[in-house]
């Protein structure tokens, strides 16, 4: 399920990068795409503004398939404060933007399944797929806005997984 | 080893998307669809001259076919089956309101209302209408060259209809796609654009002409075709007339595979009627979307490869590498 979860997210971060190329973040001392997955990175206690954080919760398998179906619960993160040159009067607006930018995101809903753990990534048999997004309402911290979009993302295992 | 196979479990989709095609009443002659050559389509650019009416919601398939049993012996025990009636309903709901899809959920003549005339009677199908103006060579299905004085009439956000004058003719009438039968001759020389399909949306308007915002169904205006604005659509239960169509339901899966279900010819069945949905299932007596509730009866047409009657086609393409 790996592939799965490396694959979902490498197409939102393509997709990602077509759609707001200037949503960027400094990590490790490179500019990325404004999108990175929780568990493959350092250890925050606050995550970062203004960028998706991918977050994997639940996990599910239907065994009785000829082919075992894996559901993972996917939970999209995202937060701003507005911008410094609106005195983050904006952040309402910046929030918006940002939820555009996850339902363009999330369009189509399936994307090839590739192996990212071969170099180069290695393209598999099956798709991997999701549903449509739930929006949980704004939370609201001080001047920061914050907001999750939950998705179950499917997959079928292939041989050899 | 690297796997060059896997084994599909049944297909997972989210929604259902209809094409329709216009049946040549005249010839009866529907419309088919080769999944072997057309199958692979893109699904927003549907072949000519299916038209895409977009996804649709509540898609059910209800096979009304009877058979019977052939018996023999004591006790009797069936030998063999015989199919005694051949019959299959359709029913679904369509999420939009086009001229397209209002006809087709509906049992009678769909027509169009015709912008009216100063101080015209009042009438229930839409009053004497304004005078057609005629396009100027050079039209196409997406442009209508008028003299400067006629495209002054129109305004950006218009809609039009185009169609010959009636002249006293009976049988099926509009083109390319009949919209009516004539039993007895009429009076109004408007009743061709009145139940035309051959509607589109104005964009633009200029000293030239008209620029629409989608192509005429029946392309570019035929010789002898007139020009009038429409403020919308009215159809009546009840009436002689029944639309049909042939229709065309796409299923794609979550692993690129599709299924198809192909009916020749398709006839509305039910008179017009309209599903309630609510935005908030939560607040149930809040805002509410009204659907177009279409019921059709699928007719049989003759398979040239056999002879065998038939009402449907179900096609299926699997996904790249599965096993099948």
């Amino acid at each position: 399920m790996q592939n799965a979860k490396d694959s979902f997210y490498m197409a939102l971060r393509a997709r990602l990068t077509t759609i707001n190329p200037e949503r960027t973040i400094l990590m490790r001392g490179a500019v990325r795409p404004g999108i990175l997955v929780e568990e493959a990175e350092a250890p925050v206690s606050q995550l970062p503004t203004d960028v998706f954080v991918l977050r994997w919760l639940a996990l599910g398998a239907d065994l009785d398939l000829d082919s075992t179906m894996v559901a993972t619960q996917c939970e999209l993160i995202y937060q701003t404060c507005g911008t410094q040159s609106f005195g983050g009067l904006d952040r309402g607006r910046a929030l918006s933007q940002m939820d555009e930018e996850v339902l363009a995101m999330i369009h189509p809903f399936y994307t090839p399944k590739l192996n990212y753990a071969a170099t180069p990534p290695a393209a598999m048999l099956t798709q991997v797929f999701w549903d449509e997004p739930e929006f949980a309402p704004i939370t609201i911290q001080r001047d920061r806005l914050s907001r999750t979009a939950t998705t179950i993302v499917y997959s079928y295992q292939e041989q050899g997984e | 080893m690297v796997s060059t196979w896997f084994s599909a479990p049944a297909p997972v989709t989210r929604r259902v998307r209809a094409y329709f095609a216009p049946v040549n009443r005249s010839t009866q002659t529907p419309e088919l669809f080769d999944p072997s050559q057309q199958g692979c389509f893109n699904l927003e650019a549907p072949p000519a001259p299916w038209i895409d009416l977009g996804w649709i919601q509540g898609f059910a398939r209800k096979p009304a076919s009877k058979s019977t049993s052939l018996l023999t012996g004591i006790p009797a025990a069936p030998l063999e089956q015989a199919r005694e009636t051949l019959e299959t309903q359709v029913s679904l709901q369509f999420l939009n309101w086009t001229k397209l899809t209002m006809a087709l959920a509906t049992d009678s003549q769909h027509m169009n209302l015709l912008t009216p005339a100063s101080a015209a009677a009042p009438s229930a199908c839409g009053a004497e209408a304004l005078p057609a103006v005629n396009p100027q060579s050079g039209s196409t299905s997406t442009s209508i060259q008028l003299a400067s004085a006629d495209a002054a009439r129109f305004a950006a956000g218009s809609i039009i209809a185009v169609d010959v004058d009636y002249a006293g003719q009976t049988g099926y009438v509009g083109s390319p796609i009949a919209g009516a039968f004539v039993r007895q001759a009429l009076a109004d020389v408007d009743y061709i654009r009145r139940v035309t399909f051959n509607v589109a949306l104005v964009s633009q308007v200029n000293a030239t002409g008209l620029v629409l915002a989608q192509p005429l169904p029946g392309g570019a205006p035929a010789v002898g075709s007139k020009l009038q604005a429409i403020v919308g659509f009215v159809d009546r239960e009840g009436g002689s007339f029944y639309q049909e169509w042939s229709g065309l339901f796409v299923s794609q899966g979550s692993q690129g595979e599709r299924i198809f279900f192909h009916y020749p010819r398709l006839q509305t069945m039910a008179g017009t009627e309209e599903a309630i949905s609510p935005l908030n299932q939560k607040h149930q007596n809040g805002q509410s979307r009204i659907l177009l509730k279409g019921q059709f009866l699928a007719l049989p047409v003759t398979d040239p490869l056999d002879g065998e009657r038939v009402v449907c086609y179900r096609s299926f393409l699997p996904a790249a590498h599965a096993l099948v």
